[in-house]
């Protein structure tokens, strides 16, 4: 009978001698968790009141973030757009920490996965970011420099130039996250190419008569304002 | 901050030299066919009017190639007697060299500034090296004003074609005479005099790594003249007539450094233009007489077209600065036929309010907010062409007048929208 019980009883001393021993891990994980998500709270707070302060929000008005935050659905203030972000990333960190306190080997590999794809998803995160602000601007340079030059096509030109830098951010981002890199090379090479291409097609062989008019209409008004004004603008 | 690098040659000569009464400084940049004019009209202007004053020419220049400061120094006048002169003169020294800094004419200016200080000028002047009209009696008229009458500064008075200088008329002279309070009608002409208790000043300010050393040195002058309580006059020098402009200057360009100077003042000077409501003539010097102008082309076909281009293209941007009352009265102007084009003075004046506002909350990156300006600007030049076509000069003046006296009657509107942003 004795023998019958160790037989129940040793298993269940093994389970509760090794629970002893993840007990304070356990503890240390939900301690980590539960400050890290309270510290992820007061950083958003601050954050979105500093954002506030330092005017972000008209300044993404400015920069097209909240026209591309309304296209995408999301009508919240950047401000606390960006705090959530930040909030969740934090949340996630703690969550990742939390997890290698267990000390169990396959979580472990698992955050430490994580931890090293981490500075992939900033870079990405930042390329896109910046490559956005550049594509405005660049071609919002574009387009006001096409008017004043009395350039008919001025916005089709300009929209060509800021489609054209975003599929280039794009696959510069998405090469950054390792997504099939081979396949977004080789996406964005006939995607680019394509699009020259095309235009040559187009302009060459479908369009000449178009082309023609075109050119002919942008040369014959620089024609026309050879004789032009002799007004000193100053 | 204070310190200009000047060449060992120019400290050297300038210890030769010690002290001068008078400091006629010439900005120069490839002008070897005109500066040789513009320094024997200074050396007879010193001469006749100021015989017994110590003068120097300084010649501050950008690094020219075609040997412009060879032909400073090789111009002199030869002859007093032609200019009617038989006493003894004080000679007039000349330093001509490149100046050192941020390429421009404000770099230029400081040198100018700094050679003025240590010489321990009374009086100074600049004049343009690209003048063809210069005479003699310029240097009396920008010089005495400082000497005998007690001012800090002397702004030019110029007679242009009724079709010229479409930026100081619609943008420059209304807006400053509207800020600051003072009829300065030519703000941005080129050609100064000055106190050297002024060019002392001046050289105090901070600003000669920033645009100004680039651009914008002129408004910036007489801006800072006016806003800093110096006594300020203007003199009439006759026509202006100079060598041609580089016929690719790009006027957008052009606008962009012109408008930017004058905003950037405001943000500085918010304090100072704020309170100012209407404003007050700038005593004038000089015998104001006709002046024979030479026949201007223009094409408002073309700036109409430009205009209606940015009407098409420019939509949200324009939305964006002018709102959307303002933007459907410009828009209503892209539907008029060439005849009866005609950009009223009220919208044109809350047009450029609403550009300094949108500058000051930095709406868009500053070199695309006034370069999107132009369509707008080239429509009220042409409006103001087409209006003006039958006019004579004095009353093509009276019409620039309306539009001054509606820059300050609207004043209120400027005020309230820029305390908004503060």
């Amino acid at each position: 009978m004795m023998e019958f019980l160790n037989l129940i009883l040793e298993p269940l001393e093994e389970v509760f001698s090794k629970f002893k021993v993840f007990l304070p891990n356990l503890v240390a994980m939900l301690v980590i968790m539960v400050l890290g998500f309270i510290l992820a709270r007061l950083i958003k707070v601050v954050l979105v009141k500093f954002l506030i302060a330092i005017n972000f929000d008209s300044w993404s008005d400015r920069m097209g973030f909240t026209t591309l935050m309304r296209k995408g659905d999301i009508w919240a203030k950047p401000s606390a757009t960006l705090g959530g972000i930040v909030f969740w990333l934090l949340v996630i960190l703690t969550l990742m920490i939390g997890l290698s306190a267990l000390n169990i080997p396959a979580v472990d590999s698992l955050v430490e996965q994580f931890f090293s794809y981490v500075p992939r998803i900033f870079s990405s995160a930042m390329i896109l970011i910046v490559g956005y602000v550049l594509a405005g601007f660049i071609s919002q340079g574009v387009l006001i420099a096409a008017v004043n030059s009395g350039y008919h096509y001025a916005k089709l030109l300009a929209e060509a130039i800021r489609t054209l830098l975003m599929v280039l951010i794009l696959a510069m981002a998405m090469e950054q996250l390792q997504i099939a890199p081979s396949i977004v090379l080789a996406a964005f090479s006939i995607i680019f190419g394509g699009i020259v291409t095309a235009l040559a097609i187009s302009f060459g062989v479908g369009g000449i008569d178009a082309a023609r008019r075109m050119i002919e209409r942008e040369a014959s008004e620089k024609r026309g304002t050879e004789a032009k004004d002799e007004i000193e603008h100053i | 901050m204070n310190a200009v690098t000047l060449r060992p040659d120019v400290h050297e000569q300038i210890g030769q030299i010690g002290s001068v009464d008078i400091v006629v400084g010439i900005p120069s940049f490839n002008n070897a066919r005109t500066i040789g004019h513009v320094v024997r009209a200074i050396q007879a202007g010193l001469a006749k009017y100021f015989p017994s004053h110590r003068a120097v020419i300084v010649n501050s220049d950008g690094g020219s190639s075609d040997g412009t400061i060879d032909v400073v120094h090789k111009s002199s006048l030869e002859d007093f007697n032609a200019i009617l002169l038989h006493h003894r003169v004080e000679p007039i020294s000349k330093i001509a060299f490149p100046y050192a800094g941020i390429p421009g004419k404000g770099s230029a200016f400081r040198s100018i500034f700094e050679i003025a200080r240590a010489l321990d000028a009374k009086a100074c002047a600049v004049v343009d090296s690209d003048l063809r009209s210069i005479t003699p009696e310029w240097v009396e008229l920008l010089l005495k004003p400082v000497l005998e009458g007690g001012f800090d500064y002397v702004a030019p008075l110029y007679h242009r074609h009724k079709f010229d200088g479409t930026i100081t008329n619609s943008i420059v002279y209304p807006l400053t005479r509207a800020l600051y309070g003072k009829r300065v009608r030519q703000p941005i002409g080129g050609d100064f005099g000055f106190s050297g208790e002024l060019a002392r000043f001046y050289l105090n300010q901070d600003v000669w790594e920033s645009d100004v050393a680039r651009f914008g040195i002129d408004i910036w002058m007489t801006t800072t003249a006016i806003a800093n309580g110096f006594k300020v006059a203007q003199s009439f020098l006759g026509a202006k007539i100079h060598d041609a402009k580089d016929p690719g200057a790009d006027l957008s360009s052009m606008l962009y450094q012109v408008v930017s100077a004058t905003f950037e003042l405001m943000e500085s000077h918010s304090e100072v233009w704020m309170p100012i409501r209407g404003s007050e003539p700038a005593t004038t010097f000089g015998f104001e007489y006709t002046v024979g102008l030479e026949h201007v082309n223009v094409n408002t076909a073309r700036m109409l077209n430009l205009f209606r281009e940015g009407l098409k293209n420019l939509r949200e941007i324009w939305l964006g600065i002018l709102g959307a009352g303002d933007f459907r009265e410009v828009e209503r102007l892209g539907n008029l036929s060439d005849n009866e084009f005609c950009f009223p003075i009220g919208l044109w004046t809350r047009v450029i309010y609403d550009y300094a506002i949108a500058f000051h909350q930095k709406k868009l990156p500053a070199e695309h907010l006034i370069k999107s300006l132009t369509p707008l600007y080239l429509g009220k030049t042409a409006s103001f062409i087409l209006l003006a076509q039958d006019m004579e000069g004095a009353e093509a003046e009276a019409e620039i007048e309306k539009l001054c006296m509606e820059f300050e009657s609207n004043k209120d509107y400027l005020v309230t929208s820029w305390k908004q942003f503060q």
